[in-house]
């Protein structure tokens, strides 16, 4: 695993102690900087300055030529260019390819290419299960990552990892990728991060100041939504434990294919549309139904899927606005909200 | 005598007799089925609803030429809805059975060949939706704004309820 660091902590570092002097020396001739700067300067807090990332999920790109799903992913790609104030990255959620086939990885790489925004990449369950994530990372890079930007703590996991079903029984990767089709497979279980990930998380958090705006992205939620859609992460608890510290962290998930939303401690959980097609809810009776999109109309077949943007401001705050290819939304989230 | 009191009389006796015969007979009849009968049937539908499982997660290839399957959008047959049919649809611009509609699903997204409404992958199908909607009220030209299947009750491997973390707010 690899920590890619834009090297905005040290730049932090830089600030924090200029922040520090300019503090003592304008107490010293009386002059007030504002108190958000003193609060800063004081508690080790790291300022934010507003930015944008854009999020784009689940594309699934199959190998046909001039698939609907290409052209959808296209359409979310043109959505994101399109925005007067750019992203400064856009993370796409995971599941880029249906069958993580390398021509279908390298055709998302293409699609994506033509963002004006640089691409982050978290794996799905249907990019990884044929070859354990080779191809993945030839075009996206490793899986789990971290980095800062403008104050605000980014970090990436591999949520899907299942405990090893297919040696013992001698499946070859075609067979060990095919249970990962049905979205309710029964053999592979339900899926996670597993403790090499966990042991990363804890010592890549460690020395972040409680007061740092945490984002942090996964496949699958970080809550126990329905698990027999895999529609969670098994050591959600323990990464929500590892994170508690902090006053506000922004999950960001995809593989549900539907906007929902859901608020555990400090850790708000958002779930992005698709671009490929929308799932429809489980029989699970949300905490915050306001979030639901409206039932895809199938003669619509732009209906259900598109991609979201969240604007950070200066305190760390999120301001959540999904982008339908369609009128999917519901009035209470139609304008966006605040996390 | 009034003629029909007289035939009234004639018949009474028979009457009664057959009356009481139908009532002790019903009490004494064997079910309608027997248990091994039972068992045949209802293996008979869960053949079928395999069938229709197998053709709904992509078994049939002639039903896509995309490599979608109706398991794309409708995962345990979910937001499939065969209890609100028929109903008025605007891609017809008539009233139409799930049949139809299931076919318009393989022709469309799955750019794929419809099927015989009459043969037996196409009831296998229905099997499979209808097992997944039971106990669902039948509610024909339905609209919903979401509609879901009922909670799964198999599956090797993953928990079958949500075990409700995540409900606190």
């Amino acid at each position: 695993m690899t920590v890619q660091n834009d090297g905005s902590r040290r730049k932090f570092m830089g600030l924090a102690g200029k922040a520090g002097l300019t503090t003592f020396a304008a107490q010293a001739v009386g002059v007030n900087l504002g108190l958000v700067d003193v609060v800063s300067a004081q508690t080790g807090k790291r300022p934010v300055t507003p930015f944008r990332f854009a999020i784009i999920s689940d594309p699934h790109l199959y190998s046909f030529n001039d698939h609907v799903f290409d052209r959808q992913l296209e359409d979310a790609v043109a959505q994101v260019n399109a925005l007067a104030t750019q992203p400064d990255f856009v993370l796409c959620t995971g599941d880029v390819s249906h069958h993580g086939e390398a021509d279908q990885l390298a055709k998302g790489k293409r699609i994506f290419s033509k963002l004006k925004a640089p691409l982050r990449v978290i794996p799905g369950e249907h990019d990884w299960y044929l070859d354990m994530g080779v191809e993945y990372r030839k075009n996206f890079g490793e899986e789990t990552w971290s980095f800062d930007q403008k104050g605000v703590h980014f970090i990436g996991l591999n949520s899907i990892l299942t405990p090893d079903f297919w040696t013992e029984a001698k499946l070859t990767p075609q067979q060990r990728r095919d249970w990962f089709m049905p979205l309710a497979s029964p053999v592979p279980g339900v899926w996670g991060v597993h403790q090499k990930q966990l042991d990363w998380l804890k010592k890549d958090v460690a020395n972040l100041h409680p007061e740092t705006p945490v984002v942090i992205f996964t496949h699958s939620p970080l809550w126990d939504y329905y698990p027999r859609w895999n529609f969670q992460v098994s050591d959600s608890k323990e990464i929500r434990d590892i994170l508690g510290k902090f006053v506000n962290v922004m999950a960001f998930h995809g593989h549900v294919h539907h906007t929902v939303y859901n608020r555990i401690g400090n850790l708000t959980s958002i779930g992005t549309m698709s671009t490929s097609w929308p799932w429809p809810y489980p029989p699970v009776e949300l905490p915050y139904p306001e979030f639901q999109q409206y039932r895809a109309d199938p003669s619509n077949t732009a209906d259900g899927m598109g991609s979201a943007v969240v604007s950070v401001d200066r305190n760390g705050g999120g301001f959540v606005n999904y982008q339908p290819f369609a009128d999917s939304l519901q009035p209470a989230i139609r304008n966006g909200f605040k996390v | 005598m009034n003629p029909h009191n007289k035939l009234f009389r004639r018949l009474a006796l028979p009457l009664a007799t057959a009356c009481m015969l139908a009532v002790v007979g019903t009490a004494f009849a064997r079910e309608p089925f027997t248990a091994a009968e039972l068992q045949m049937k209802d293996d008979k539908l869960m053949e079928s609803v395999k069938r229709g499982h197998d053709i709904w997660y992509g078994g049939r290839a002639d039903t896509s030429t995309n490599g979608l399957a109706c398991a794309n959008c409708h995962p345990d047959a979910a937001a499939s809805n065969p209890q609100t049919f028929p109903k008025f649809l605007p891609q017809f611009n008539r009233v139409v059975t799930y049949r139809e509609m299931v076919n318009w699903c393989i022709e469309n997204p799955q750019a794929g060949k419809a099927l015989d409404v009459a043969s037996v992958d196409m009831t296998a199908l229905e099997a499979y939706s209808f097992k997944l909607h039971r106990g669902k009220p039948i509610e024909p030209g339905l609209n919903t704004r979401q509609t879901t299947g009922i909670a799964v009750q198999s599956g090797v491997g993953f928990r079958t309820k949500p075990t409700g973390i995540g409900f606190d707010k």
